[in-house]
């Protein structure tokens, strides 16, 4: 087999607030169908290093390659680091699908308008395609029927399927999920995962930060640990689940089951 | 009351409604323009910039607007320097003068009114537009702008009838707006309530008419915000 | 006389009248406001009684008196307060003008217009009480008086203290059209030494200037008169 272009890969990355360094130096690559389970204390960095990914926070070093694409940063004069071509920034987000904690639907569209949204303005799709393929999504994540709901009437599980579908809708090569079930009431936790479950049978190439355990050692083909700033632990999730050779992944995973 | 009193000063003062409407208007659009600005400055990065902004609404809100009024039409005319300068070809109006000073004074209103606006549009919809890709300029358009705009309504309603009683003041600058008409209907008749009264009415009806355009408005806008039909 | 030494305190300056014109704008806006916070205070009480007839009239005086320019209520409630005082003379044997002083024909005004804003931020303060603590109250046996003294009107002062701050900026600002009865506020002040001096920008930037200490010590002042009154309280923020 040829080797192919990794979907992302993550070199190094560094990211500080203030002076507290949160990430660093975090590594990672993921090829098409990875599906890879970031997990890790609060405070751990999680979650900054999925959103240095599409730039939502700027690293300070690093490099982030997606589809073969490196985004190019420069440094400001007070040294600190920023995207060197916004509009560079701007493809590539869009050519990544993410997935919000707080679901983030746009309260003053309905969930079909939340869906073509970009497509349409972003993507400069044609619209009729985008309402075509807006439908499909949401048939696929279940939410059908509620095409012209607004966001303030649907539960959360229901609007956060909405919000998986938008990201979908991007037709994207990476899907960052950033804990997208931690807003849930528990009952409405499983819905969300299921459908996390068949993009991930579709072959999608998936980054989940999470504390879904079950999530992470049943769907993900890969697990990654993170404890203050560094990979404590990576690896496949038969690998990791039954005795890991971190002592601190161990403690991790007991203190999420109790 | 005399009938005849009654109409002829419905009429006259109907009549003058339309320069009231007219400094009204042109007085809230320019305001308009120059809050945009002053928003613009007031979330800038740069602090001289904020700091401007910031005096700029205090100053503007701390002091009455008559005597607002009274510095740009009396106070800006007897300077010499004003007098000799391109200023004076728009400053020898009075018309002009009222419409300068009291933009300037709705400006800093609307300006706080469009501050709060955009703080209330939520942090998450704006990540997820960027994370959508969105350049800037899509994602105040599309995102930004719309949910500021349902948020300002209540609040820019109110100040649009706060405007239009300001317009009341140009009576003060020798303009005959329809305060300044009933006054003179007062003074040539000895009829003190009857212009008054029909002025206080139309002003009422005007600024009726505002708020009424307004929930309308409001209504259209924010089907998102109420429960939803069956 | 030039520059700034207009504005002194020797002969010929102005700076003790504009002063003197400070303090009675003062003066005259806190009447005003003592007359809208009873005003405001009857109104809000009407409404929140849920008793049909009062309320609705409360509701038709504050939306009345938020719909007509402030400068048209001064006129009339200065040639009405004259003709009213004029008709109740000559019913004495009196003949001819009685004039009521502008001062209260101002204050009068002045409070009207703000009585209407104020029985909106009452009723406002007043609904954000916690039913909790006056179902509190009921149950340990206070009346409604002692209620009213003790639990509800400390709370609502509470509450409402950031819109009357608000208010009386805006009362400090309205009794600058008082001007035109003749009162000798600031604004007057400022425009008859205007007209004196010829010197007009001067004279409307001074009263401009003090019009703006007065607002920015207001603003100070209340601020900290809401930090005491709600230290203690949880909030929102911070």
């Amino acid at each position: 087999m040829p080797a192919e272009t990794p979907a992302l890969t993550v070199e190094k990355l560094h990211k500080r607030f203030g002076a507290v360094e949160v990430l660093k130096g975090i590594s990672l690559t993921a090829n098409d169908g990875d599906v890879i389970s970031i997990l890790g204390s609060s405070g751990s960095g999680k979650s900054t290093f999925l959103r240095c990914i599409n730039l939502l926070e700027t690293p300070d070093d690093g490099v982030v390659t997606v589809a073969g694409e490196t985004i190019k940063m420069r440094r400001r004069r007070d040294g600190s680091a920023e995207p060197a071509d916004r509009r560079q920034v701007d493809r590539i987000r869009s050519e990544l699908g993410m997935v919000f904690q707080s679901f983030n639907l746009w309260s003053h569209l309905t969930v079909i308008e939340n869906l073509i949204e970009a497509p349409v303005h972003v993507q400069k799709r044609p619209k009729a395609e985008c309402v075509e393929e807006a439908q499909a999504l949401l048939a696929k994540v279940g939410m059908a029927e509620r095409w012209n709901y607004y966001p303030a009437h649907l539960s959360g599980g229901q609007q956060q399927r909405a919000a998986i579908a938008r990201a979908l809708a991007m037709r994207p090569k990476v899907m960052l999920f950033d804990e997208p079930t931690s807003a849930l009431d528990p009952e409405l936790v499983g819905e969300v995962l299921r459908v996390m479950r068949s993009l991930a049978d579709e072959g999608r190439t998936m980054l989940v930060v999470t504390h879904e355990m079950s999530f992470a050692r049943d769907v993900s083909t890969r697990v990654m640990f993170l404890h203050q700033g560094l990979v404590e632990a990576e690896g496949p999730p038969h690998e990791l689940f039954s005795g890991s050779t971190s002592d601190r992944f161990r403690q991790f995973i007991s203190k999420e089951r109790g | 009351m005399e009938q005849g009193i009654f109409i002829s000063s419905l009429l006259k003062l109907l009549g003058a409604l339309p320069l009231t409407l007219e400094v009204w208007a042109l007085s809230v659009v320019l305001g308009a323009l120059v809050a945009a600005g002053v928003t613009w400055m007031r979330v800038s990065e740069s602090k001289p910039m904020k700091l401007f902004a910031r005096a700029y609404v205090a100053v503007f809100r701390g002091t009455p607007l008559l005597i607002q009024l009274f510095i740009v039409y009396y106070g800006l005319s007897s300077l010499p320097a004003v007098r000799a300068s391109f200023a004076w070809l728009f400053l020898k109006s009075a018309f002009n003068c009222a419409i300068l000073s009291l933009a300037l004074c709705t400006a800093a209103y609307q300006a706080e009114i469009f501050r709060g606006a955009l703080l209330a549009v939520p942090h998450g919809h704006v990540e997820a537009a960027r994370a959508c890709g969105m350049s800037r300029v899509l994602l105040f358009r599309r995102i930004i702008f719309p949910i500021a705009l349902r948020h300002a309504l209540p609040a820019y309603s109110t100040e649009m009838i706060s405007m239009v009683k300001a317009t009341a003041l140009v009576s003060l600058i020798t303009l005959w707006d329809v305060l300044s008409v009933a006054l003179k209907i007062r003074n040539d008749t000895l009829v003190t309530y009857t212009p008054l009264l029909i002025a206080g009415a139309i002003y009422f009806a005007v600024n009726y008419a505002i708020g009424a355009g307004f929930l309308a408005l409001e209504r259209r806008l924010s089907p998102h915000l109420r429960p939803r039909p069956i | 006389m030039s520059g700034l030494s207009i504005f002194g305190f020797g002969p010929g300056g102005w700076g003790l009248a504009l002063l003197q014109g400070a303090a009675m704008t003062l003066l005259v806006s806190a009447c005003g406001l003592l007359i809208g916070g009873v005003l405001g205070a009857l109104v809000a009480w009407a409404r929140l009684s849920g008793a049909a007839l009062a309320g609705a009239m409360g509701q038709a005086y504050a939306a009345l008196f938020r719909g007509l320019p402030e400068l048209l209520v001064v006129y009339l409630v200065y040639f009405g307060t004259s003709t009213l005082l004029t008709s109740a003379a000559h019913t004495v044997g009196y003949e001819g003008f009685v004039g009521v002083p502008s001062f209260f024909a101002g204050a009068l005004a002045v409070g009207v217009i703000s009585g209407a804003y104020q029985a909106e931020v009452f009723r406002g303060a007043y609904r954000a009480i916690a039913k909790g603590e006056l179902e509190a109250a009921v149950s340990v046996g206070m009346n409604r008086w002692l209620m009213f003294r003790r639990i509800i009107a400390p709370q609502v002062l509470r509450f409402a203290l950031p819109g009357l701050g608000n208010l009386w900026q805006v009362a400090l600002k309205d009794s600058s059209l008082i001007s035109v009865t003749g009162l000798t506020e600031l604004m007057r002040i400022s425009q008859v030494g205007a007209g004196s001096t010829h010197r007009p920008f001067a004279f409307y930037l001074g009263g401009a200037a003090l019009y703006l200490i007065m607002t920015l010590i207001s603003n100070q002042a209340f601020e900290m008169a809401e930090a005491r009154a709600t230290r203690g309280m949880r909030r929102a923020t911070g």
